[in-house]
């Protein structure tokens, strides 16, 4: 298992490397001169010059990038064409807003899939139309579904709010995941109201890929209950709840959780559509503003994060499924 | 003496296989529905009356009203003209970029597979490394890095997807290497890479059409996705995803100009979708 966590680890590390080679490499192939991009079309020669020795692109390629990587290090993302400022520094207080999202993804995603898994199990016209119900929604992309929800849930009905993180800019607390900043600090009205922000936005990025997991679920859920071992169960006079709760669903969800740690890149790619349309100031926003100004540092700064949150999100869910299903091969 | 069975005849005369709709009625509506979407977007703006890209009517006209089918947008284009020129760039774009993505994968596959050695580990640990990163925001930093236009996304997507069909080509190359026909194939004296094109590849190429027949309805979904971001053709282009973006300011007044081209994309991607699906069934009832 130690060997397993460790081979997992050392993977991980390369492939965060290999993240931070293209995303420079990237950087040095766009069409924009950077140099021209950060002091603007009036700059003189000798401007230009000097900009370009601060920032080390007079160097050879190699040691730019090693440059590039120590900053990395340092939590130096470069510097923001259009507000100059560091891209870091800019994108602190946007992760936070970013990752309380995903996590609520994730959870609408998984209650989903359970609740669609258990409808395609059953047979019958009923199930059959919400399949194909369910099977339009996947297909949809985020920015529809994000409209549609807006239109019925807000215009319509007025039961949730449509833009920003919270009613009430002025609190808030040490972590910056509202939600929990406002338990934290006892004020639960504040929890609540951000919850009541993030139902929309998650909702219309959960749908996509709760649906992708519980076709995998049912899957897995289906051919357990044809099994030789749930077959024992019957002959052992269980019933045929706790052979699903007990036997299947334990087997069904590893393949389930696997599928997850893949779908969550897709899961960060919606996150980008719908943060920008319900104004959630977190790193998809901030995303489409810089592709807007063309502003590629804070471009490759997001990208950076986002990927990395994908990479270690993944590495956890492949260590998590060692440690739960003893099938799974320690090589 | 040898006597055999008295032989039954065989309920059908034995002939020509017969041939049989492989498709569901599911999959047929579907197909009739994606060959009719794809008429209509090719013959479509030839018809139309209006342009694509200039005004024609008055401002937020509603769907329905004289002349204007879909109605207008907020500079007063025409809707379903500016639809249909979408869906026809969507589905070209989204074929376009399978197209390159499967070819790319399956030149990688096909050499890792045939040549195996080291060779083989050093593209599969590259294959490994690009299947490992978040496949769509590496596609949104690729084509932000080449510039926002529709061949960037083409070219952000394919170099993300790659990996996937090199997977599959070199999995399939593999297998087949070993079987009877490219053996007796080698013995035949053919080497190299005639063997591959003649004997191999045809063996191979079903299963990455399948999968990318599977892929083009994830692929328009991806491509509107980047141009709602701001990743495609500037405005005032007829592309589905940023004709949504564009419109989404007016979504609480003139709820048609963001959702129509999100339902026009939701609708091709179902299509298609379940067109591959029909198709990987029909192939499959082959014996392919």
């Amino acid at each position: 298992m130690v060997r397993f966590i460790i081979r997992r680890l050392v993977s991980l590390v390369v492939v965060l490397f290999s993240l931070s080679v293209l995303v420079f490499v990237l950087q040095r192939v766009g069409n924009a001169d950077p140099v021209r991009a950060y002091l603007g079309p009036n700059a003189s020669q000798a401007a230009i010059a000097a900009t370009r020795i601060k920032f080390g692109l007079d160097k050879p390629l190699i040691v730019q990038y090693f440059d590039y990587l120590g900053g990395l290090f340092h939590g130096d993302l470069g510097m923001s064409y259009s507000t100059r400022r560091p891209v870091a520094v800019e994108l602190a207080d946007k992760v936070p807003a970013t990752l309380e999202l995903a996590a609520w993804v994730l959870f609408f995603a998984i209650i989903l899939a359970v609740i669609l898994a258990g409808i395609y199990t059953l047979k019958g016209p009923v199930s059959g139309v919400i399949r194909f119900v369910f099977f339009s929604f996947a297909s949809a992309p985020s920015f529809l579904l994000a409209t549609l929800m807006l239109l019925l849930f807000f215009k319509q009905l007025h039961w949730f709010p449509a833009v920003g993180r919270i009613t009430d800019t002025s609190g808030g607390g040490p972590t910056g995941f509202y939600v929990l900043d406002g338990l934290l600090t006892g004020n639960l009205a504040y929890s609540l109201d951000a919850i009541q922000h993030l139902v929309l936005p998650a909702l219309a990025a959960s749908l996509g890929i709760g649906v992708a997991l519980a076709r995998v679920l049912a899957d897995g859920l289906s051919s357990g209950m044809a099994s030789n071992y749930a077959r024992t169960a019957r002959s052992l006079a269980e019933t045929e709840r706790s052979i699903l709760f007990r036997h299947s669903l334990r087997n069904a969800s590893s393949p389930a959780l696997s599928m997850l740690g893949v779908l969550s890149g897709a899961m960060l790619s919606s996150l980008v559509v719908v943060e920008q349309i319900f104004s959630w100031n977190g790193l998809g926003q901030y995303l489409s503003t810089a592709i807007a100004s063309a502003d590629f540092p804070a471009v490759a700064g997001v990208s950076l994060v986002l990927g990395a949150v994908y990479v270690i999100l993944t590495a956890i869910v492949d260590v998590v499924l060692a440690l739960v299903d003893p099938r799974v091969k320690l090589t | 003496m040898l006597s055999f069975p008295e032989t039954k005849p065989l309920a059908a005369p034995i002939g020509l296989p017969r041939l049989r709709w492989p498709f569901s009625i599911g999959e047929t509506i579907a197909v009739t529905s994606l060959a009719l979407v794809v008429i209509l977007s090719i013959v479509g703006p030839l018809l139309s009356p209006y342009s694509p890209i200039i005004p024609s009517g008055d401002q937020f006209l509603p769907p329905g009203s004289r002349g204007h089918l879909l109605g207008t947008d907020n500079l007063g284009m025409d809707i379903a003209t500016r639809l249909m020129v979408g869906a026809r760039t969507s589905l070209f774009a989204a074929v376009v970029t399978t197209a390159c993505t499967a070819t790319l994968g399956l030149i990688v596959g096909t050499i890792a597979g045939f040549v195996g050695g080291w060779l083989d580990t050093i593209l599969m640990r590259i294959t490994d490394i690009f299947l490992a990163f978040p496949g769509p925001i590496v596609a949104m930093a690729i084509s932000a890095a080449l510039g926002a236009s529709l061949s960037s996304s083409i070219v952000g997507i394919a170099i993300v997807w790659w990996p996937l069909y090199a997977r599959i080509a070199r999995g399939e190359v593999r297998r087949t290497a070993t079987s009877m026909h490219v053996e007796a194939a080698r013995m035949s004296g053919s080497r190299g890479i005639p063997l591959v094109l003649r004997h191999i590849l045809p063996a191979t190429l079903p299963t990455v059409a399948i999968t990318a027949s599977l892929d083009i309805g994830g692929v328009i979904a991806v491509l509107s996705a980047l141009s709602f971001i701001g990743l495609g053709t500037p405005a005032p282009a007829p592309e589905l995803g940023l004709m949504a973006s564009t419109g989404m300011q007016y979504l609480l007044s003139s709820w048609w100009i963001p959702v129509l081209p999100g339902l026009c994309v939701g609708v091709l991607a179902l299509l298609c979708n379940y067109t591959g699906d029909g198709l990987r069934g029909a192939l499959r009832s082959r014996g392919v």
